[in-house]
Formats: structure tokens, sequence, C-alpha cells
């Protein structure tokens, strides 16, 4: 059981870090909590504590979406800003 | 005795309670933190805090299913806080529900830059469509402006070669009111201008000085071919042969040659422009020993002096 949500805690962490989270202060911070827990619960679960493993690894998952989330974010918002720029650029070069 | 007790006690806690309410008051407080702080885990509180903050941010429009479950999880930290206070499990539930209302947070915020971005996007294309609009105005006025100058060139063309029939048509009719002119009269080119010789016999009867009918229809002549010739100064000058006196001749001489310019002034010849001279028998052209030479003699001179030149 433990074993599953590990698994899926490190696929999270893999979706976050192609999502861009290594490249986000905040995004960073938190895939690296999420890094340590997996961490932390592979440990519990060798010395047989598989309950506090299990939401060890549910801390963990929820660090790698929301790692994920503030990457997709500060992409958008980097993006709406620089949609922005381009359209001021492009009037002022109608304007000319 | 229980009343009064009562009231003792009553008086006594009323004023232990006076003595002590700063102190109780203080108490209250303090148990109020410190229960606060001590039995709620700062996850949970981090927790609330998180989902409050997303709950008042554009999550609740832009990203309510995330918000919802956001919501649920920190219902699960707070129901574990009740049941088992600050365990474990709570601390846990509530770290993952911190997450959860930040992961709606930052759901709600990338969805309303996407927003922006699309809307900026559109305004992009339609702000090019603009920009097309524009440059497509400005190369249709500057292709209009091209045709105008080629029309314009055209025009000029045009007018140069009117002008030029105009002139060639002007020189022609010049040229045959001359050659007409010559039918009736000497017109020879000299240096004071272009002297057309009328004989005088033509024009007068014999010591007169009004002009004959057919007089008159040769100056009709003379005009026209004056007046479309164009000309700047016209001197109609009156010579007489040698015979009779002198100051006869020059009076006879003068008058003939008014009667010319007078007429000629009825005929479009503009009166400032044409003057008379009574020359007498001055400048004969002929010998005045013979009839012939005489009535060559005998003359009006119009002297035109040309428009050009």
């Amino acid at each position: 059981m433990p074993q599953d949500s590990l698994t899926a805690a490190q696929a999270d962490v893999k979706g976050a870090e192609v999502g861009g989270a290594a490249d986000n202060p905040k995004a960073a911070l938190h895939l690296k909590l999420a890094k340590d827990q997996i961490e932390l619960a592979q440990k519990q679960i060798k010395d047989g504590d598989n309950e506090a493993a299990a939401r060890t690894l549910d801390r963990a998952q929820a660090d790698a979406e929301l790692a994920l989330s503030l990457a997709k974010e500060a992409k958008a918002q980097a993006d709406a800003v620089d949609a922005n720029e381009q359209v001021g650029k492009l009037r002022k070069e109608i304007a000319k | 005795m229980m009343t009064r007790r009562t009231r003792s006690l009553k008086t006594h806690s009323l004023s232990a309670l006076r003595a002590t309410l700063p102190a109780l008051i203080a108490l209250g407080l303090a148990s109020i933190v410190a229960c606060g702080s001590a039995a709620v885990p700062q996850e949970l509180m981090d927790a609330r805090a998180a989902y409050a903050n997303a709950a008042k941010g554009p999550a609740a429009e832009l990203a309510p299913a995330q918000l919802d479950t956001a919501k649920t999880s920190l219902d699960v930290a707070q129901k574990s806080f009740d049941s088992d206070g600050p365990s474990q499990k709570t601390k846990d539930l509530a770290y993952v529900a911190e997450r959860r209302a930040e992961i709606a947070a930052a759901e709600g915020s990338r969805e309303k830059a996407e927003r922006k971005r699309a809307a900026a996007d559109k305004d992009f294309k339609s702000t090019q469509m603009e920009g097309l609009e524009k440059t497509k105005e400005q190369l249709d006025a500057e292709r209009r402006a091209r045709e105008a100058a080629n029309q314009d060139v055209n025009k000029t063309k045009a007018e140069l070669a009117a002008e030029k029939a105009a002139r060639a048509e002007a020189e022609k009719r010049a040229a045959a009111a001359l050659a007409s002119l010559q039918e009736i009269a000497k017109v020879k080119e000299e240096s004071r201008g272009v002297v057309i010789t009328l004989s005088g016999s033509v024009l007068f009867a014999t010591g007169k000085s009004d002009l004959l009918p057919i007089a008159k229809e040769k100056l009709d002549q003379v005009a026209k071919a004056l007046v479309s010739q164009g000309f700047k100064a016209i001197v109609v000058q009156g010579y007489t042969d040698s015979r009779g006196s002198a100051s006869d001749n020059q009076t006879l001489s003068l008058k003939r040659a008014q009667s010319v310019r007078d007429y000629l002034t009825t005929q479009q010849i503009p009166a400032d422009k044409i003057t008379a001279e009574g020359l007498g028998a001055s400048k004969p052209v002929a010998s005045n020993d013979s009839a012939d030479g005489r009535a060559e003699n005998r003359r009006v001179e119009i002297v035109v002096t040309p428009d050009k030149g």
C-alpha cells in the first residue's frame, strides 16, 4: 500500500520538475520539501512504520502538486506580462 | 443565616472579584491565548489562514473546484483536531490542507493570468489588423498620389501639345493674314518693324483726306491681319509727292494718316497703341520726276512694332 503512494508521489515530483518547478524559487522550495519527505517516507517504510509513511507521502504529494501549480502560475504570469508588452510594442510601431 | 452568609459571601466574592478582576482578565486572556497556541497546532492555523487567503482571491471565481478540495481537506484536519487533538495525524492533515489551499490560490492566479494573456493576444491581433489597415491606407494614399502625379504629367504633356498646336495655328493664321495682306499692300520687314505700304491713290481722292469706300475694305483686311498677328505699337505715317507747298503737303499727309488711324481704331485696334504722323514729301520711295514715281510717293505706311522681341 505505501509502495503505491510512494510511486504516486515520485510521479508527482517528476511532473513538477518537468513543469519547470526548479526554475521558480517558491516552487523549488516545495519541490525540495516533497523530495525530502519521500526520503523520510522511505525510511519510515524501512522501519515498518507504514502508517506514518502513508501520511508523509500525502504531505510529499501535496508539496509536489503545489510546486507544479506554482510553476504553472509563474509561467502564466510571465506570459501575460510578455503578451502585454508585445501589444504595447506593436501599438508604438503602428503609431510611427 | 443563609441570607447573611450568602450576602457575606456575595460581598466577599464581589470585593474579591473587584480586587482580582484585572488578574482574572489577564488570566482569562492568557488561558485563551495559551489554549489557542498550545492546543491548535501551527499547521492547522497556517491551513486556516491559507484557506482564508485563497477564498478571497481569484480562486473563488476561477478555481472553485480546487478551492472546494482545499475546504474539504481543511475540514478533515479540523475534525481530526476535534477528536484527536494536536496529534501528528492532525498536523499532517493540516499540512496537506494548507498546500491544497495554496494550490487553489495558485490555480486561481494562473487562470486569471491566462485570461489576461488571452485578452492581450486578442488585442495584439486586432492591433495588427489595425496596423494592416493603416498600412493599406498609406499604400492607397501613395498610389493615389502617384496616379495624380502621373495625371499631372499627362496633363502637362497635353497642355504643351495644345499650346504647340495653338501656336502653330496662330502662326498659320498670321502667315495667311500676311499673305492676304500682300495681295492688297506692300509688306516689308525693316529694322523699325513691319512696314505695310498702301497706295495713296487707292485710299484717297486727289487732295482729300476722307477715306474712299474701297479704302475701308482694304483697311478692314489690314486691321484683321494686325489683330491676328498681335503687335506692340503702330505708327501710321502719311507721305505726299513733292508737288505743292511743303506746309500743305505736311498738313495733308497728317490728315490722311489720321484718317487711316481713326478708321483702324474702329476695327479693334486699341487707340492707345496707334499714332499718326504727317511726313509730307520727305523720304520719297521713287522719283518725283515721273507720274508713276509720284504715284508711288503718295502713300500711307503703317509701321508695326512686333509684339515679340
